[in-house]
């Protein structure tokens, strides 16, 4: 019994060997081309392949392995026609030395021409199916073809590829300028179909100037206008994903009031401007944060169902260009209040009557709250979401406390220096 | 039972317990009760739980009655020996089937979600193998093992539950009630199998310290499986909301690899060692009831010699399905709605037949073997 015991632990050991080593699916770091992005265009020749491009991030830049003085460059992109982005990686490897692998894929970019296409949907369904792709990956949506793109991408700093785009895109979600765009929402919201989901837009190539805007949060991908040293791409606004199709875009404005008015996401404090409502000519600059959870009154099952939302924001006015004595005059305070509800209630009210004439449903994640009204699903599919929510009665008001005016409260009144 | 006496205490016998039921979270389990309870299908557990309450009760009542005797022996002496075979031999059957679709769906997992160009049959050998090996060192043992890696396993599934509930939205749970209540109730009653491993245990009875330890034991594991199935199956919703969760395939798996603790976002890595454990001591328990049943029925003595060839036929078998993710994903749920008449009416039957023999009253049937 011992000896055969002694025997079996030795096959045991060998085993556990075996299992440690994984023979079959065995890979060296080092003989690997980390893919980080792929991007997908439409291929016009052939409708039932794509383009696929691959940005290939090369490990060593930035890293203690290139002091030998290697002056190879940080990325790699080819791009070509395949049938979808699983076998496109056998074609790549004509060209690329090392095998490729999405091990470490962090992002799908589309092209907006493609993301727009009835077919879009097969093929980034295809994302569910390999092995190493993960669905915590982002989704971006660019103006351009994705190869140009990428080609065009030259950041100036962040040169390793990875480190720019999760840089950009965490930046973006902080600020509420992109929307924090992951491939299980997107699946997600698509399988539920009742919202929309919203992408993270992206383009390097401007547009030409249209006319003067008032109001400089009013833009999407290509339009912010800027001059200087530094890289072309411009992550701005959010792509508007319905039933798993792009059907339009949203500016950065719109994109922040979507986040505030969805519960489920963490909006952080936003900067922007609104009109000054003491001089006509100025804006005021304001941080906006929200202070504390929405408040949601829904009556779905009455004659004419209605939502009321209540948003309890947070509000530190950082410029004075009116020169005003808001410390001194509690009627001011109260006026410029009023004001600032008054534009934001608009623009809210604006953005709900957009969701509900041009999309039809909406962005805000507000199918799961009237979910909960609901005992059972099929009570809830026949209610049908996105067939209700175009005439639902909403409204939405704001509730804004004034915090802070700045680190200096005060300013010398403007007629009292020109006198 | 002709093997030395091996007894095992409290703490080792619900490790094993826990270990045996509580991995199904892992596989497709869920994937079966979300299919057919949608969003409300982390409420199965929990109905079952109660309705398991009735036939364990009842067979901890007949068993604890003979103090020596395992549930094969007290089944031969209540029926007698030809009417016992009778019924054993379909208990024995769904053991069988059950060990060679289980394994055969976690090489499937390991297949399809971590090791794709591994052919295989070499999967399942170096699975069956250390199974095997593990059985072959007896109850004792695995119950030794099973209290040792307990605890770490415990910890790495609520570990990723915690950074689960993080990323998820609890809106997901609602509409509550799924298909309407009674959907529910229906559903999840026809597949109160998921606990049928209990009926099984009692096969263990000689083998724990005393028959207060079995109870309190079977018990305290019967609350923590509970909790611990519907809690994962809850954190599975809040991930991925029911319209996903019923296409994927194995829900833990997605989710191990969906959740990232801040710059750490293949998460698998960390996780995968636990789970593949936690594997091996299930169906090393497995290997051994089969072994013991089979030993029992056809009369031989030292049973586990048969591991090792019982272990070989599970993978000739189990290799047989083309596509097993959809193929053993039925079978499964099949032997979910067979298994379940069985573990419900066996233990009320013992009962009644002990009691129309007047069984309890006699204290002094012990050791009349």
């Amino acid at each position: 019994m011992q000896a055969i015991l002694d025997k079996s632990k030795i096959i045991l050991l060998l085993t556990t060997l075996l299992f440690l080593s994984s023979c079959w699916d065995q890979r060296e770091a080092e003989d690997l081309a980390y893919v980080i992005a792929i991007g997908i265009d439409k291929n016009e020749d052939n409708e039932n392949s794509v383009r696929i491009t691959y940005l290939i991030s090369n490990p060593e830049v930035g890293s203690a392995a290139q002091e030998g003085g290697s002056q190879e460059p940080p990325r790699e992109l080819i791009s070509f026609v395949a049938d979808d982005f699983i076998s496109s990686r056998d074609l790549a490897n004509t060209v690329i030395a090392k095998e490729i692998t999405y091990d470490l894929l962090r992002m799908i970019i589309v092209s907006e021409d493609f993301a727009r296409d009835d077919h879009f949907i097969r093929w980034i369904y295809d994302a569910t199916k390999a092995m190493e792709l993960k669905r915590d990956i982002k989704l971006i949506v660019s103006k351009e073809p994705t190869t140009t793109f990428l080609q065009n991408n030259q950041p100036l700093l962040e040169t390793r590829p990875h480190q720019y785009f999760e840089k950009i895109l965490d930046t973006g979600k902080e600020m509420g300028t992109t929307p924090d765009s992951r491939l299980y929402q997107f699946f997600r919201i698509t399988e539920a179909d009742a919202d929309l989901f919203l992408g993270a837009y992206a383009s390097t190539e401007k547009e030409e100037k249209k006319q003067p805007r008032t109001n400089p949060q009013e833009i999407t991908a290509g339009e912010f206008e800027y001059e200087g040293e530094s890289n072309v791409t411009q992550f701005v606004g959010s792509a508007v994903f319905k039933e798993g199709k792009m059907i339009d875009a949203l500016t950065i404005e719109e994109t922040r009031l979507a986040i505030m008015l969805n519960p489920t996401l963490k909006s952080g404090n936003f900067i922007g401007t609104i009109p000054d409502p003491f001089d006509e000519k100025h804006r005021i600059a304001i941080r906006i944060e929200s202070a504390s959870p929405l408040k949601f009154d829904m009556k779905l099952k009455s004659e004419t169902p209605s939502i009321h939302v209540t948003v309890p924001l947070l509000l530190e006015v950082l410029s004075n260009h009116s020169m005003e004595d808001y410390q001194e005059d509690a009627e001011k305070r109260d006026m410029l209040k009023e004001s600032i509800q008054e534009d934001l209630n608009n623009k809210f009210s604006e953005l709900v009557k957009k969701t509900q004439e041009e999309f039809k449903t909406e962005p805000f994640g507000w199918s799961l709250l009237a979910r909960k009204k609901f005992l059972t699903l099929s009570s809830w599919e026949e209610f049908d979401w996105m067939k209700t929510y175009p005439d639902l009665n909403i409204d939405v008001s704001v509730k804004v406390d004034l915090e802070k005016f700045g680190r200096q409260s005060d300013l010398p009144r403007i007629e009292e220096i020109r006198d | 039972m002709e093997q030395s006496k091996q007894v095992i205490g409290i703490k080792e016998y619900v490790a094993i317990i826990l270990l045996m039921i509580s991995t199904k979270l892992t596989d497709d389990t869920p994937t079966i009760l979300f299919e057919y309870i949608n969003n409300a299908g982390w409420m199965a557990p929990i109905i079952n739980g109660i309705i398991a309450i009735l036939p364990i009760y009842l067979l901890i009542k007949v068993v604890t009655n003979y103090q020596d005797k395992n549930l094969a022996e007290v089944s031969d002496h209540l029926f007698g020996k030809v009417f016992s075979f009778i019924i054993l031999l379909p208990t024995l059957g769904i053991a069988f089937v059950a060990i060679t679709i289980d394994t055969a769906i976690y090489t499937d997992i390991i297949g399809t979600m971590y090791f794709t160009k591994t052919p295989t049959i070499i999967i399942y050998g170096i699975l069956m193998l250390v199974c095997a090996y593990g059985a072959t060192r007896g109850f004792e043992q695995i119950g030794s093992v099973a209290w040792t890696v307990f605890p770490y396993l415990q910890f790495s599934l609520f570990f990723s539950l915690i950074l689960t509930i993080g990323q998820g939205n609890t809106a997901f749970l609602f509409p509550i009630m799924g298909d309407g209540t009674w959907e529910v109730l229906k559903e999840s009653s026809l597949r109160l199998s998921i606990y049928a491993d209990f009926l099984y245990l009692f096969l263990f009875f000689p083998y724990i310290k005393s028959a207060k330890v079995f109870k309190k034991g079977t018990w305290l594991a019967l609350l923590f499986i509970t909790i611990n199935i519907s809690v994962s199956m809850i954190c599975y919703v809040v991930l991925f909301d029911y319209k996903t969760i019923m296409q994927l395939n194995y829900p833990y798996h997605e989710v191990i690899r969906t959740i990232s603790l801040g710059f750490m976002v293949n998460m698998e890595a960390f996780f995968l060692p636990f789970w593949l454990i936690a594997s091996f001591v299930r169906f090393s328990i497995y290997l051994y009831i089969n072994a013991i049943l089979f030993g029992h029925l056809f009369k031989i003595k030292h049973f586990e010699y048969l591991i090792p060839s019982l272990a070989t036929l599970i993978v000739i078998i189990g290799m047989i399905p083309e596509s097993p993710t959809f193929t053993i994903f039925n079978i499964r749920d099949k032997l979910f709605l067979i298994a379940t008449p069985l573990f419900f009416f066996l233990p009320c039957l013992m009962w009644l037949v002990a009691k129309l023999k007047g069984e309890f009253k006699n204290a002094s049937n012990i050791r009349q073997k």
